[in-house]
């Protein structure tokens, strides 16, 4: 499956596929009554609109000319209370259409946010952040636009061209039919110019990131950048970008300055017409003075219905575009799914055992060949070997992120296809190398492992785990809040709180994946504490780097190229003096250095 | 349309003014000519708005009312067009013009900016954060930009719009422009205090946006993690509450809309209809003429309507100023000189040093380094030992001028090293840091970044050989093209700073500064890099910042430093000898090896 990330505002100009305008009119079909609302509220506001120059007409013939003024007063009369009409038109039409458009975007996000929760992992190790955010996000507005913004403004300019052009067929026939005549010209010239505008406008946003990027790693990178001295030549590439970028943003401005001008001076064409026709035929006196006000007013604000129309036309296509792409977000199935009637157990403790098992990312070649392994219930597993070389892939099997492609994987002599997601995931605890928290307070992101804990059974957890003591010295305890992704913590407090998270689920596999970075001496001790008290309730699998995890594991197995290439306790491979023993000298010699660097102590000292 | 030089190379430190409105001004220093004539030419187009009203008065009085015209109808449709023709002719004038100052000022704001910011000091970088400097490069710009394509010159409109309009109405009776403007007063302060609470109303709708895309960026960043806990269900409500406070937010911001619009509606009209009536009146009295009163009647639709959009203009530009402001901000700030500095030399140094009780003190005046005297001859390794915070990373910023000597005296080849420009410094000084800072281009790109000649394939590929990359780097499908932070290429930290090693040996320079506290565990590779370095060491001056022993052995200078000073200077074969840190040091080297040598014997045993 490949599928491109990037150019996604550059859409083809795509067929109007009906199958997607269906499903799009879907969307809002639960809502038609806002739809019905909003639409007969703006066709009144815009009948109106060319209903009052046409009352307007009608003051100056039965009014002035006729120096009627009880029909003047009637007149301005109908006129003030239509106004009032009209105003509680506009109320009505903004606030349905626009509280409508903000309950389609959340039916969407909701939608699409619900469908994200299931899809696998494998789906996201393929798909950018970045561009399911965007999908979310900005194409979620765009159909919001659309359906709501969008159809609003077109039925208004509809209506308000129609209804003009009606009176001005009762004026004068003749003369509207030239009106008439000229419509085409101006949408077709409305809609070219809008065209090329949003092209323009599209290229400024795409400019606009790159901006954003370049200025992003020159800060970041600035150590770089001034060691090599790059700077000439980096302002050099940037002010090239900028120029790009100032380009299609005059021209977007210059080509939106020359778009309205144009319109109007076509429509003055016609105003020209009408004066020249009139005229020379008032003398015969067929043409009213409000009449001639009537027509030179419905054309010079035809300028405005007539850009909308545009506006609507050129984006739909774009919206069009954004609305398969939502679809086919939500129509994605799942590739790890429940098989139907699932098992639920509630403990799901038990042997686990990998029985010829292969798999392969995507279409890549395969990671594990015929892996087979027994482990028994309770027994501590630590993984070692080169990255790359199958121990993650071990563990994303087992918490059926993944599925294998061939063989099976049993947990407690069933199966693991034949249970149920939960049933296995709700078992499980994790701890990851990079440890991922969510911006909130630390006890809130400790009770993300069991969401009914009380307080006293997070901070029972936080203290198995170690993580107690450091906690409290935060200024607001276990009320600090961590950041975004955990930012504001180090990366040993994150592991602590990672741990406590999983001791709080009370799991029985727990799976950690030991940090390769370094941590302060004290914050170990106290991951290993942590880790204990797991590994003694759980049957646990650890990707493992540290000595003393490795040397308390019941089994240690070498992972090389999707292969256990030795396996034992750390006393026989040791004796065995291959791959494990030049992996533990070197980590030894590696750890030992650390734990005893005289100046880390005197620096804590 | 293009710009020329002298223009786009404006010293923008010269519009940082106290007074915003100056700076602004300054601002457009270059384009000022540009800008006044879009809005003249405004005044122009709304001057010829006016006069299409005032020729339709006169066709109507004297095509219809007296019959008296002295012209042809041709003529005055003609009239219409080339109003109409005159009309659009400035308004795109205007449009390009102000077009080309707002984004040509953007452009030079940017470029400035990116160079500005390259060119400040390490100090200034250590204390700002990345995303907020960003924001202020690209977000505030733009306010900036749209300050002068949009809200400036659309006040500019509707006060043009409001006065030649208004005038005409003067001209045409008095009383009737009086009457006509009752209003307005009103309309503008409701507008106005309207804007400036929806503005509000949208900020909180725009903060919510920013927390739900938080919300979701987690949700995805974090994925392994839902997954792992099952939370799949914890996290759509977390989601939905957002989500439900953005749509309430957008509810209460379109609701203030859907009020604001028809009662501002509803004052024009009004105030619309009490005009018409009034003139209308007139018009049956005779005081004025039929075609008087079309030409007041299309004329007040002008003065009454685009005035409404005066307070969204006027609160839209306060934001413009304070992003002048923000802008402004890192303007100030004092560029370090690339170029300063009087002694050249025309060929390569020679790599000798004198360090002579060298000080640096950071501005707030805390110690960093105190009392540094050493000497070392070209070519020679000088090895740096020390806790976090001892110093060592600020002693060898000084070489390249990343930050100057406070007290004291360097002498580089016996020259003051502050003689020196520091373009000069940085080319003849390579950097390789413990985990190098890559760019998202293609590892070609990075090999030869800063680079200042032409590079051939040959000597790329025996640099990467030679730092021990190229056989990872052949491996890649895309070979050297691979471009770094696509899906699925991610180095390794050995492989980073190998990447920096190959580029090192291409800038080729005569000092050296290693960062070789290789605490990431990349066993594998270590042996590759070892070998790397050695191959980069060769014939260079050499500073090393090493906490362990094998890398230190070697060196011909040991510098032991704790807390700015040093405390042990020799050769491994003097300091072992002494009591101290270095001995410390290396008896627990030893006493690793002992410890592990007894492991493996206790094994054996069982």
């Amino acid at each position: 499956m490949s599928v491109h990330f990037e150019d996604e505002d550059f859409d083809q100009q795509k067929s109007l596929d009906r199958k997607t305008f269906r499903r799009i009119a879907g969307t809002v079909r639960p809502h038609w009554k806002w739809v019905a609302g909003f639409l007969i509220s703006i066709c009144l506001v815009s009948g109106l609109d060319s209903f009052f120059t046409y009352l307007s007409k009608r003051i100056l013939d039965e009014g002035i000319l006729a120096k009627d003024v009880q029909a003047l007063t009637s007149l301005l009369t109908l006129y003030g209370i239509l106004i009032l009409v009209q105003a509680a038109g506009v109320y009505a039409f903004i606030y349905l259409v626009g509280v409508l458009g903000e309950l389609i975007r959340y039916d969407l996000r909701r939608k699409m946010f619900n469908h994200l929760q299931e899809l696998s992992l494998a789906y996201y190790s393929r798909t950018p952040v970045g561009w399911i955010m965007a999908r979310v996000t900005s194409d979620t507005e765009r159909v919001a636009d659309l359906t709501t913004w969008g159809l609003l403004d077109a039925s208004w300019a509809v209506m308000n061209i129609l209804t003009a052009m009606i009176f001005m067929l009762i004026i004068n026939w003749k003369l509207a039919l030239v009106v008439l005549g000229l419509l085409p010209i101006l949408l077709w010239v409305a809609i070219e110019f809008r065209r090329r505008i949003l092209a323009e406008f599209r290229l400024v946003r795409r400019f606009n990131s790159q901006i954003t990027r370049s200025y992003n790693e020159n800060i970041t990178g600035v150590r770089v950048v001034k060691a090599l001295g790059r700077e000439k030549e980096n302002m050099r590439e940037f002010s090239a970008l900028t120029s790009e970028m100032y380009k299609s943003g005059f021209k977007a401005a210059w080509l939106s300055a020359l778009f309205l001008p144009t319109v109007q001076i076509l429509a003055a064409l016609a105003v020209g017409t009408i004066v020249w026709y009139s005229g020379v035929q008032s003398q015969a006196g067929k043409m009213t003075i409000g009449g001639i006000y009537a027509f030179v007013t419905y054309i010079t604000f035809m300028m405005w219905p007539i850009q909308d129309l545009a506006r609507v036309f050129a984006e739909m296509q774009h919206a069009i575009a954004s609305a398969e792409r939502i679809f086919n977000l939500i129509d994605l199935e799942p590739d790890v799914k429940d098989l139907p009637g699932a098992l639920q157990p509630a403990s799901i403790q038990g042997d686990i055992i990998f029985k010829n098992v292969s798999f392969g990312y995507d279409d890549d070649p395969p990671v594990l060949h015929n892996f087979n392994l027994h482990v028994q219930r309770g027994e501590t597993i630590a993984l070692v070997g080169p990255t790359g070389g199958g121990k993650s892939t071990i563990v994303n099997l087992l918490c059926r992120f993944y599925e294998p492609r061939q063989g099976s994987i049993y947990i407690g002599n069933k199966d693991y296809r034949k249970l149920s997601l939960k049933a296995i995931q709700s078992r499980i605890g994790m701890v990851l190398q990079t440890p991922y928290l969510f911006s909130g307070s630390v006890r809130e992101n400790i009770r993300y492992g069991r969401l009914d804990a009380s307080d006293d059974e997070v901070e029972e957890a936080a203290r198995l785990a170690g993580a107690h003591d450091f906690i409290l010295r935060l200024e607001k305890g276990y009320e600090e809040p961590v950041g975004e992704g955990g930012g504001l913590l180090s990366v040993g407090q994150k592991q602590l709180i990672s741990l406590a998270r999983a001791i709080l689920a009370k799991p029985e596999i727990f799976i950690m994946d030991e940090a390769t970075s370094s941590v302060d001496t004290l914050t170990e001790t106290q991951i290993q504490k942590g880790m204990e008290t797991l590994l003694k309730q759980c049957t646990s699998f650890v990707i493992a780097h540290r000595l003393s995890t490795i040397r308390r594991a019941n089994r240690i197995l070498v992972i090389e190229e999707g292969k256990i290439t030795e396996m034992g306790t750390h006393q026989e491979l040791l004796r065995k003096q291959g791959k494990y023993y030049q992996l533990y000298t070197r980590q030894f010699r590696h750890q030992m250095e650390r734990a005893l660097d005289p100046f880390e102590q005197s620096s804590a000292a | 349309m293009s710009t020329p030089d002298q223009v786009l190379n404006y010293d923008l430190k010269n519009a940082v003014h106290p007074n915003r409105l100056i700076g602004l001004w300054r601002l457009i220093t270059g384009f000022r000519l540009h800008y006044t004539i879009a809005n003249l030419s405004l005044g122009l187009a709304a001057l010829a708005k006016t006069g299409t009203y005032l020729l339709l008065q006169y066709f109507v009085d004297h095509f219809f009312v007296q019959q008296d015209a002295a012209v042809h109808a041709g003529i005055v449709a003609l009239g219409f067009l080339v109003l109409a023709a005159l009309e659009g002719g400035f308004t795109f004038i205007s449009g390009r013009l102000a077009a080309q100052t707002a984004e040509g000022v953007a452009r030079r704001l940017r470029n400035y900016l990116f160079d500005h910011i390259q060119h400040l000091t390490f100090t200034y970088h250590s204390q700002v954060e990345t995303g907020e400097l960003i924001q202020r490069c690209t977000s505030d710009v733009d306010a900036l930009r749209r300050f002068f394509a949009d809200q400036a010159i659309g006040a500019g409109r509707v006060l043009l719009l409001f006065t030649v309009n208004f005038i005409a109405i003067l001209q045409l009776n008095t009383r009737l422009a009086f009457i006509s403007i009752v209003v307005i007063p009103v309309v503008v302060i409701i507008s106005f205090l309207f804007f400036r609470k929806v503005s509000k109303a949208y900020e909180a709708y725009q903060e919510q946006d920013a927390v739900l895309s938080t919300t979701l960026q987690e949700n995805l960043s974090g994925v392994r993690v839902v997954k792992a806990f099952a939370r799949q269900n914890y996290e759509i409500q977390k989601f939905e509450q957002n989500n439900w406070e953005k749509f309430l937010r957008g509810k209460r911001l379109l609701t203030m809309h859907s009020l604001f619009w028809p009662i501002s509606d509803t004052l024009c009209g009004i105030q619309m209809v009490a005009g018409f009536f009034t003139g209308a009146m007139m018009a049956i009295n005779g005081e004025i003429s039929p075609g008087t009163y079309l030409a007041y009647a299309g004329l007040v639709v002008w003065i009454i309507f685009p005035i409404r959009n005066l307070g969204r203009l006027v609160v839209q530009m306060s934001t413009g100023m304070v992003s002048y402001n923000r802008v402004c901000e890192i303007i100030r700030q004092e560029r370090e000189s690339l170029d300063e500095g009087d002694y050249q030399p025309a060929g390569n140094l020679t790599g000798s040093l004198m360090f002579k009780n060298v000080c640096f003190r950071y501005e707030e005046g805390n110690i960093a380094l105190e009392g540094i005297t050493f000497n070392c001859q070209p070519g020679q390794v000088i090895a740096l030992l020390g806790s976090t915070g001892s110093g060592k990373t600020t002693l060898v910023n000084l070489l390249p001028r990343f930050y100057d000597y406070t007290e004291g005296s360097i002498k580089l080849d016996g020259v003051e090293l502050k003689r020196y420009p520091r373009r000069y410094l940085r080319q003849q000084i390579g950097i390789v840091e413990q985990e190098p800072f890559l760019f998202s281009r293609t590892l070609r790109e990075n090999i030869t970044y800063g680079i200042m000649r032409e590079v051939s394939q040959q000597q790329i590929e025996g640099a990467a050989k030679a730092a021990a990359i190229l056989d990872v780097i052949q491996k890649f499908p895309k070979g050297f093209d691979t471009l770094i932070g696509e899906k699925g290429i991610t180095l390794s930290g050995g492989q980073k700073q190998r990447i920096a090693i190959a580029r090192t040996l291409l800038k080729d320079p005569r000092i050296l500064i290693l960062d070789d506290s290789t605490s990431s565990v990349d066993t594998e590779t270590e042996a590759e890099i070892r070998l790397a370095l050695q191959n980069l060491m060769k014939g260079r001056t050499t500073f090393i910042i090493a906490h362990r022993i094998q890398s230190i052995l070697s060196a011909d200078l040991i510098l032991v430093l704790d807390k700015g000073r040093i405390i042990q200077i020799g050769k491994h074969e003097d300091l072992i000898q002494q009591e101290g840190m270095y001995r410390k040091v290396y008896d627990i080297q030893t006493r690793i090896e002992a410890e592990l040598e007894k492991e493996i014997a206790n094994v054996g045993a069982l």
